[in-house]
């Protein structure tokens, strides 16, 4: 009697330790990602910009467009303490040569710069994780189909694939659609769908001979089911580190693209587009210039933050 | 090994006529052309007539096609609208500078990263490895052309030390060498220290301080000995980082080089250079590419080529 007392106190306590250990993969992800200072910075810094680009319309002093003639190139307030005599509270950032006010410019950027980093980005995904399931759990014609695009796109840099891209698509509807928006869509998408499929293929590739594979299919389950229920969440790690690299990606090329003037058509403001503006007046008044590159530093290094921090909490291992 | 080497050399062939097809359909896709510019001053139908003929235009699209593929193969890249000199040229004009910047900018990126990716995998996790990788982040994270402008605004504008328009004399290249060289060489630095990080841990490394070998002996003759191999990976990727990094660099710093002409070319549609420029770039990134997977096997014997 004694005896079994103990030993079901002693599973008691054996479930108790169990349980207090149950934390998914997922779980310790975030738990690490979270304890990364840096990672956090730079959730915190996204946060805000996307609070930013939501509410423009309500935080933005003026227009986007809205030119105050009298009032071009004011610079930014703190200058007065530096003895310039251009500055005035009703622009806290200053103004372009247009005189538009350059805080609320900035506000709206953030908007195009959020939905290029997410839009396109989901395309690929959507495009890259089909391919490449496919690829790697059915094989046959579109693998090698898949395999010969990889070779042709691989041989362009993306950014000059985008770029060839977006210029010869300037002229047509697709290229005037929604300020020249669409196009880049395209662009980033034709490009990057195949960098996403190859690494869902090799992954795949590596995970469908597994034993737990085999079991889901000795119980009958369908090729469908196995690469959803099975497969999928099992590759996903590498998948979630690529796409939080492809964000900043996009936005880096709207942003270059704007500043050689084939990417989103002024007056539209993006900070490439502020950028390529302001470039003209840069050595007398490089505000409109420094400010919207300011601004495309810190979001940048924030995404790559976050994309260093969610590398190392997914993958434990990697060093990189 | 060779079977290998002549397998993926002609392999390049078909991937370059895909390369070509792709670029050739695009510009032909594009609408307009540079001799409809001006709606006020129509041209004469004849003379639009003499200057296609001139140019091949006026032939169906697969002849064209043909006839460039066929002109490719002993040098003729076409001849440029804007410019009217052939397309050869006017890359060959170009070519020296981009370069002299390129390989600038590469010297610039090995000579600080190598040493400081060693030394932050060296001191793990102390103030001077974070330190090396903000570097490596900023590096490989904030674009070219958004570094340049806050060089140019402090060294060209404010202190009025350094030139930013042209090419020419040393002080024209520091600040175009060192914005490429940075990005380049911010990721060399991450996987000079990653690859670093993997070797002081071997077996070898341990065997040789047993062997009461002196630590910089066991650095330099057998940790570092083999974490150089992946180095020699990046040669892919820094090309192509370099060939897109030149565009923005010579448009921004005004130098005379291919990616500056680009560019133009790309803002005035002309598409001789730009498919005879885009057929060069895919040509160097895939020999880039090839150098490096054969360089990869002779280093490395463990890596089976297939």
């Amino acid at each position: 009697m004694a005896t079994a007392v103990t030993a079901q106190e002693k599973r008691t306590a054996e479930l108790n330790v169990l349980a207090r250990k149950q934390r998914s993969l997922w779980g310790d992800a975030m738990y690490r990602l979270f304890r990364n200072r840096a990672a956090l910075v730079g959730l915190v810094v996204i946060a805000v910009a996307a609070l930013v680009a939501i509410f423009a319309p309500v935080l933005a002093p003026y227009g986007p467009l809205e030119q105050h003639g009298k009032d071009g190139l004011m610079e930014p307030i703190w200058t007065k303490f530096f003895g310039s005599k251009y500055t005035d509270p009703a622009y806290l950032l200053g103004s372009d040569e247009l005189g538009r006010d350059i805080l609320s410019r900035l506000m709206y950027s953030s908007r195009v710069s959020l939905i290029i980093g997410f839009v396109p980005v989901s395309i690929v995904l959507a495009i890259g994780l089909t391919v490449g399931m496919l690829a790697g759990y059915v094989g046959g014609v579109l693998d090698d189909f898949l395999m010969r695009v990889t070779d042709v796109v691989y041989a362009f840099p993306d950014l000059l694939f985008v770029i060839i891209i977006v210029a010869t698509l300037r002229g047509t509807g697709l290229g005037d659609a929604y300020d020249g928006l669409l196009v880049i869509f395209v662009g980033i998408a034709v490009v990057n769908w195949v960098g996403v499929a190859r690494l869902v293929r090799g992954q795949v590739l590596s995970v469908k001979n597994r034993e737990f594979v085999e079991a889901a299919r000795a119980v009958g389950a369908g090729p469908g089911r196995i690469m959803r229920k099975h497969i999928f969440p099992n590759i996903l790690a590498p998948v979630i580190v690529t796409v939080a690299f492809a964000i900043p990606g996009a936005m880096l090329t709207e942003s270059v693209l704007s500043f050689l003037g084939i990417g989103i058509r002024p007056p539209t403001p993006t900070w490439g587009v502020m950028i390529n503006e302001g470039f003209i007046v840069f050595s007398t008044s490089p505000w409109p210039v420094l400010l919207p590159s300011l601004c495309i530093s810190i979001v940048l290094l924030a995404f790559t933050f976050v994309g260093d921090g969610l590398r190392d909490a997914l993958d434990p291992r990697s060093k990189m | 090994m060779l079977r290998y080497v002549i397998r993926r050399l002609l392999l390049i062939i078909p991937t370059m006529f895909f390369v070509a097809l792709i670029t050739f359909s695009l510009a032909h896709l594009a609408p307009g052309n540079p001799f409809d510019k001006n709606p006020n001053r129509p041209m004469p139908q004849e003379t639009i007539d003499r200057i296609s003929r001139f140019y091949g235009v006026d032939q169906p699209i697969p002849v064209q096609f043909i006839t460039y593929l066929g002109n490719i193969l002993h040098g003729d890249l076409g001849i440029s609208f804007t410019r009217r000199t052939p397309v050869v040229d006017v890359i060959g004009q170009g070519i020296g500078t981009t370069f002299q910047l390129g390989i600038g900018a590469l010297a610039f990126a090995l000579a600080f990263s190598i040493p400081l990716g060693i030394v932050s995998a060296l001191k793990q996790n102390t103030m001077i490895d974070y330190l090396s990788m903000l570097v490596a982040t900023i590096g490989t994270t904030i674009p070219g052309f958004v570094l340049a402008i806050f060089l140019i605004y402090i060294f060209g504008v404010n202190l009025h030390l350094l030139p930013f328009v042209g090419w020419g004399s040393w002080q024209h290249m520091v600040m175009p060498m060192f914005v490429l060289g940075l990005g380049a060489g911010g990721f060399l630095t991450r996987i000079t220290r990653a690859s670093m990080l993997e070797a002081i841990r071997q077996d070898y490394v341990r065997t040789a301080r047993s062997k009461g070998l002196q630590e910089r002996a066991v650095i330099v003759g057998h940790a570092l000995k083999n974490a150089l191999i992946p180095i020699a990976t990046i040669i892919g990727p820094a090309t192509a980082g370099l060939i897109t990094g030149s565009f923005i660099i010579e448009s921004l710093f005004n130098v005379p080089g291919m990616g500056r002409l680009y560019v133009i070319s790309i803002l005035a549609r002309d598409y001789p250079i730009i498919m005879g420029t885009t057929l060069l770039y895919a040509f160097l990134i895939m020999i880039a590419n090839l150098t490096v997977d054969i360089v990869y096997g002779v280093l490395d014997p463990r890596i089976k080529v297939a």
